[in-house]
């Protein structure tokens, strides 16, 4: 019977956040140096995980790890049968999905994961029950910064990876630019995007700040520190979030966001076109990052 | 005391009015209201006029300030005849070129040249801008000073002019709610240091720092924000070397009985509070 009930039901998520975003670096002081002199997040003590920092109330959303191969992102789900069931479905439509080992949970402050991959690569880590910190953040310089917003994600599988995130895991595509997919699994506009590409990876990792000022005083504190902006800052005419984009350590790119957008319920995702002006209204361009151009990939 | 009510206009002198005006529409995105071979006037709000450029020198430069009347008017040029400042009394030409009922013309302390007019004319037809920079008007004017402190008590003991804040010793000034109309600028003679135009919203900031940037016009300030006002701005060069502003979120004076000027430090975090570096 209550199976039923559901299945009449409108599916509700059962992703709950996004929790993390787990960097594989080969030199991690470069990169721990970044996270606090130039993002301004807070160092997390950690015998396990010697880099792991804060953003929010949430005991780190950041991980720079030299144990990994490649990125991954942590995505919370709501309960073990959840989980149980996702990883049913992933595994009987051809992903790979394990279980994380007991350390592996250790590592990533969860009770318990599965680590699938997606169609072009990418790790995510479905997790339940992921550490909050007693202790309010407290961040190593003024930015500004609210939390961990949004990650972009490449995609050389866009079907497969996509069939992943909406029938499987069940967010939601918000929007799209050309084939630039948004996906939205709370009330916010987006916190994936999937960008099509010729290999996997992170386009961008993006953390909120509390204010258009705290946005342009870090545009102009990255400047002065001859840090790179790649794109922006800019505002995204789809989430209406504004942006700066800038170059971090070892080729990954971060983002601090102000202003995005919640979405309607009865939101139905828009097609923008594929030109700079869908991905930037203000008129900035994109020039060192292929997946933030406007041409079709190839 | 002269009350002024409201900033109408700047005039300036040019020696190729042809790219005048193409800045003015093209880049500044102002409208022509009416153009004879030897001037342009250019609208950017509900008046007939804001911006006259005119064949001439660059360094012909006037500030136009509305008064009530011309009972008024005559007090203003007899208030300032007494403190030895030469006023010229508008001819009727003088007037038909500036669109206004009469005026006056003095110089400040500093030697900035303006005018005081009547009536100035408004348009039925309703502004229509030549490029999408979202202008809403034409809104304060920077002045040369060569001594922001006797300038300040002019504008404030002779004039009706208020002061909002102050950065170092150097004045900005209300003569309505609008934080200021007049802000002083430390220079070594007279001129118009800037010229502002406010835009609806911190987009079209953002939007014409790309569009000019993209026309190759030098951007010598910002994006960035004023502590001062509140307001969000960009400035950039135009013909002659004359500076221009688009700004949004002036706040307003809202409590004018009781209002205190706060002094800010003479350095570059109280001109922009986002970290952008002047270099005008």
């Amino acid at each position: 019977m209550t199976s039923m009930n559901a299945s009449a039901a409108p599916a509700r998520c059962p992703l709950i956040q996004l929790c993390y975003v787990r960097l594989a670096v080969q030199t991690p002081q470069p990169a721990a140096a970044f996270a606090t002199d130039v993002l301004g997040l807070q160092h997390v003590p950690s015998d396990l995980e010697p880099f792991l920092y804060r953003s929010d109330q949430r005991y780190y959303t950041l991980c720079f790890t030299t144990d990994a191969d490649r990125p991954s992102i942590g995505i919370e789900i709501s309960d073990d049968r959840g989980l149980d069931r996702i990883a049913e479905t992933a595994i009987g439509d051809g992903f790979r999905a394990r279980e994380a080992t007991r350390n592996e949970c250790a590592q990533r402050v969860v009770r318990r994961a599965i680590i699938v991959e997606d169609a072009s690569g990418n790790e995510i880590d479905l997790v339940l029950r992921p550490a909050l910190s007693g202790r309010r953040y407290f961040p190593s310089r003024d930015a500004g910064v609210t939390g961990l917003q949004s990650v972009g994600v490449r995609s050389r599988a866009m079907k497969d990876d996509l069939k992943l995130w909406t029938a499987i895991l069940g967010a939601k595509v918000t929007d799209r630019v050309g084939e630039i997919t948004y996906l939205g699994i709370d009330k916010m506009h987006h916190r994936v995007v999937l960008h099509p590409s010729d290999k996997a990876g992170i386009v961008y990792v993006s953390f909120g700040v509390e204010s258009l000022d705290a946005l342009m005083q870090n545009n102009y504190f990255v400047e002065e520190r001859q840090i790179k902006v790649l794109h922006g800052p800019g505002r995204e005419p789809a989430s209406g979030q504004m942006f700066v984009r800038f170059a971090g350590p070892e080729g990954y790119v971060f983002s601090y966001g102000y202003g995005l957008a919640c979405v309607d319920s009865d939101h139905r995702p828009r097609q923008f076109t594929l030109e700079a002006s869908s991905l930037c209204e203000w008129g900035s361009q994109c020039v060192d990052i292929a997946e933030l151009q406007p041409t079709p990939a190839s | 005391m002269i009350e002024l009510k409201d900033l109408s206009y700047v005039r300036f002198g040019t020696s190729n009015l042809e790219d005048a005006e193409s800045f003015a529409t093209k880049c500044l995105g102002l409208q022509v209201g009416e153009q004879s071979g030897k001037a342009v006037y250019l609208r950017s709000d509900d008046r007939a006029h804001t911006l006259c450029y005119f064949e001439g020198s660059p360094a012909d430069q006037v500030v136009g300030f509305e008064v009530e009347d011309e009972i008024e008017l005559n007090a203003a040029a007899a208030t300032l005849d007494h403190l030895g400042h030469p006023v010229h009394a508008g001819t009727n030409t003088e007037c038909g070129l500036r669109k206004v009922k009469a005026f006056i013309g003095f110089k400040d302390p500093t030697g900035n040249q303006i005018e005081l007019v009547v009536r100035p004319e408004r348009s039925g037809k309703r502004y229509f801008a030549s490029r999408d920079a979202g202008i809403t008007g034409f809104s304060h004017v920077g002045l040369s000073t060569t001594d922001p402190v006797r300038d300040e008590r002019f504008w404030t003991q002779v004039c009706n002019a208020r002061v909002s804040d102050r950065i170092g010793d150097v004045a900005l000034m209300r003569v309505n709610a609008i934080h200021h109309t007049i802000a002083l600028a430390p220079g070594p003679g007279p001129g118009v240091h800037h010229v502002n135009h406010q835009v609806e919203s911190n987009d079209d900031v953002l939007r014409s720092f790309y569009h000019l940037s993209g026309q190759r016009v030098p951007i010598v300030f910002g994006p960035g924000r004023h502590p001062t006002s509140g307001a969000r701005f960009l400035y950039f060069r135009g013909p002659d070397g004359m500076v221009f502003e688009y700004s949004v979120g002036v706040d307003a004076i809202e409590d004018e009985e009781t209002h205190r000027p706060r002094s800010f430090g003479f350095e570059p975090s109280s001109l922009c509070m986002w970290g952008s570096k002047r270099n005008w």
